[in-house]
């Protein structure tokens, strides 16, 4: 193998490795992009912060007993261009959150899109 | 509208002892100073607004071509990614990517035209990138920075900006396994075509990095409405990558009040 092809052979590899990295600041390597999944809860804190915003929501369990997940998304720069406000999500707000979980187990993922009490869809990503 | 002479790209891919002496000749920093005077800004093209990469410009894939050392290096570290040893990059501490990337954040960018520079907000990591387009020549040595040493000049309506001078702590694209060389140099070709879409050609040229060119072509939509949003990176940064490269996150929050 001459030292051209295997260089291109990398061009092309490099081309196939960038869906990893869709947010400019973060891969998604702790996140199980595979999994989605659906909570629901009541908002503690919506925190409208760089480089990402994240969502504090109670959600209770099957046993009765409340965990606090962190759901992490788009920053507010990106959500206040497309129809998000820090007033989208308020504390006591009953929401149903879509998000990839965590790999670790922990409770807290990747912010998809939500329900929120009138039932309006907000998302994360496009307009 | 005149292409810069074809000659200067000839010289550029010489060896680089050469190539400062070379460059120091070109026509880059001996163009006719435009954009000199508040009134010469008058006759520059309307670029007002922020400006946001579109179609995809953002991800585009990175059809680099490494020489066989880089590609070596790039090669070590897409295993390592693949054995999960490196999760992250620097980025996820808030170290910003440097250039180019920085032009291809999904964040908007301004352009400000004051009297012998362009000036470039960048929105993504709240920074910026002087123009000077007052016909001074690069530094003969500059210091290594993120987003460079850049002079530009006028041909018609297109701004052609030439960088140089980048730190080494950058990737040379999103992947952060290849890198670049202290020759890295840029060539970026800004120009209105559409006039809401600006497009921007950017030409990477290294020649112990790269085999060939690396030339890409993204374009920016105009939002006349949108003003710049502050963005402090380490406001509220979960995300972190150790010295080793794992990633991880954090998940301790109390309410405030």
């Amino acid at each position: 193998m001459n030292a051209f092809s295997s260089a291109a052979r990398f061009g092309i590899v490099l081309a196939g490795l960038f869906a990893m990295s869709a947010w400019a600041h973060h891969s998604f390597s702790v996140f199980d992009m595979q999994t989605e999944i659906t909570l629901e809860g009541e908002v503690v804190e919506f925190e409208w912060t760089n480089p990402h915003t994240w969502a504090w929501v109670n959600v209770t369990n099957e046993d009765g007993t409340v965990t606090k997940w962190g759901f992490e998304g788009m920053s507010p720069n990106y959500l206040g261009r497309r129809g998000w406000t820090r007033d989208t999500l308020k504390p006591g707000d009953r929401i149903t959150v879509t998000a990839n979980p965590l790999k670790s187990g922990e409770p807290g993922g990747t912010f998809l899109r939500c329900t929120l009490e009138d039932g309006t869809v907000k998302v994360m990503f496009g307009r | 509208m005149t292409a810069k002479p074809a000659s200067a790209w000839i010289e550029l891919r010489l060896p680089g002892a050469l190539l400062i002496g070379v460059l120091a000749a070109t026509p880059v920093a001996a163009q006719s100073p435009q954009g000199e005077s508040w009134a010469s800004i008058a006759e520059l093209p309307d670029w007002g607004g922020l400006f946001e990469v579109a179609r995809g410009g953002a991800f585009l894939p990175e059809t680099l071509v490494l020489t066989p050392p880089y590609a070596a290096r790039a090669a070590a570290y897409a295993a390592a990614e693949a054995r999960g040893e490196i999760q992250d990059t620097p980025a996820a501490n808030c170290v910003p990517p440097g250039m180019p990337v920085v032009m291809w954040e999904p964040y908007p960018l301004e352009f400000i035209f004051t009297p012998g520079k362009v000036t470039i907000m960048i929105e993504a990591y709240s920074q910026w990138r002087q123009i000077f387009t007052d016909g001074r020549a690069h530094p003969e040595s500059p210091d290594p920075t993120f987003n460079g040493h850049s002079i530009g000049h006028w041909e018609g309506d297109t701004l052609i900006v030439d960088s140089i001078g980048f730190s080494l702590d950058t990737p040379l694209g999103r992947n952060y396994g290849a890198r670049h060389s202290e020759q890295l140099r840029i060539v970026e070709r800004m120009r209105l075509v559409e006039p809401d879409l600006l497009e921007i050609t950017t030409e990477i040229y290294d020649t112990e990095a790269l085999v060939e060119p690396w030339i890409s072509t993204r374009v920016y939509a105009r939002h006349r409405d949108w003003i710049l949003t502050e963005y402090i990176c380490q406001q509220n940064n979960r995300n972190f990558t150790t010295d080793d490269g794992k990633a991880g996150i954090n998940l301790e929050h109390e309410v405030e009040r």
